[in-house]
């Protein structure tokens, strides 16, 4: 089950990378976000399922089909025909490079055995106050950033105004 | 070490190869910003899986929660400076941002 979904995630990863259509992208995209909702849901991260699942496969996507419903008309860019030829050569050494490697690199990580006392709550109040803080802090960056980026333009308002007042005179 | 760590681990390994790959030979703006989505899932999973095979799961998931606020933030920040982008230039083709070139 658990290898399903790690390919369903991979899979869906890579559509959404190689696809032409933005909008089927953006649709894969979600659905890798499902798959990985269900891997975090596997292996008892609840909280962070939930978040992966209703932020990023919601939110985002329709961030995302917004801004190419605003870009429609402007959003055929042509890629490479190459990547037909490219992608799988590189995945395949990716995935080659990976079988051969990762089982070392993880074995001289130290086994430093942990175990967690409490509820989620009180880790993340309590152990993580400052990254909350920090989260408080990049959505607030965000919204203005966001505030900023759509003010309307100060000059063209300002003449749009005038020419509207002259008309009523 | 455990096997599902391994397993979860190279599926890590495969996304942020797949995100990188997107975000080096792409020219698309709204690609891009998907490379970059996928890098963050594979992080997300790096996290929780660590998390989980050395039974620091609490700590593992308020991490992945603080990537996911601050990956919407991003998203949203560059989402909105794309369809300004796309207003002047009208296009949304990366090749054609060379106002600051020197």
């Amino acid at each position: 089950m658990h290898l399903f979904l790690l390919i369903g995630l991979v899979a869906f990863s890579i559509l959404a990378v190689l696809s032409r259509d933005l909008l089927k992208s953006a649709i894969s995209l979600a659905v890798a976000s499902i798959f990985l909702a269900l891997v975090l849901f596997l292996m008892n991260a609840v909280y962070a399922g939930v978040f992966e699942l209703s932020v990023v496969a919601g939110l985002i996507t329709v961030l995302f089909m917004t801004t190419i419903a605003l870009t429609r008309n402007d959003g055929d860019v042509a890629e490479s025909k190459r990547h037909r030829f490219i992608f799988p050569l590189f995945f395949l050494a990716l995935a080659l490079i990976d079988i051969l490697v990762m089982k070392k690199l993880l074995g001289q990580i130290p086994a430093i055995q942990s175990s967690e006392t409490g509820t989620f709550s009180q880790v993340l109040w309590n152990q993580r106050t400052f990254d909350l803080v920090g989260q408080v802090g990049a959505i607030f960056a965000g919204v203005l950033a966001v505030l900023a980026l759509f003010r309307p333009d100060g000059e063209k308002a300002h003449k749009k105004n005038a020419s509207e007042g002259d008309r009523h005179e | 070490m455990n096997n599902l760590w391994i397993l979860n681990m190279g599926a890590v390994a495969l996304l942020i190869g797949i995100g990188l790959y997107c975000l080096l030979t792409m020219r698309n703006t709204v690609k891009l910003l998907i490379g970059i989505e996928v890098i963050s899932k594979g992080v997300t999973l790096a996290l929780v899986a660590s998390g989980y095979a050395r039974n620091n799961l609490m700590v593992a998931q308020s991490l992945a929660i603080t990537v996911i606020v601050v990956d919407v933030a991003v998203i949203a920040t560059a989402l909105a400076l794309i369809i300004n982008i796309n207003r002047h230039t009208k296009s949304l083709d990366v090749g054609k941002l060379t106002r600051l070139k020197g």
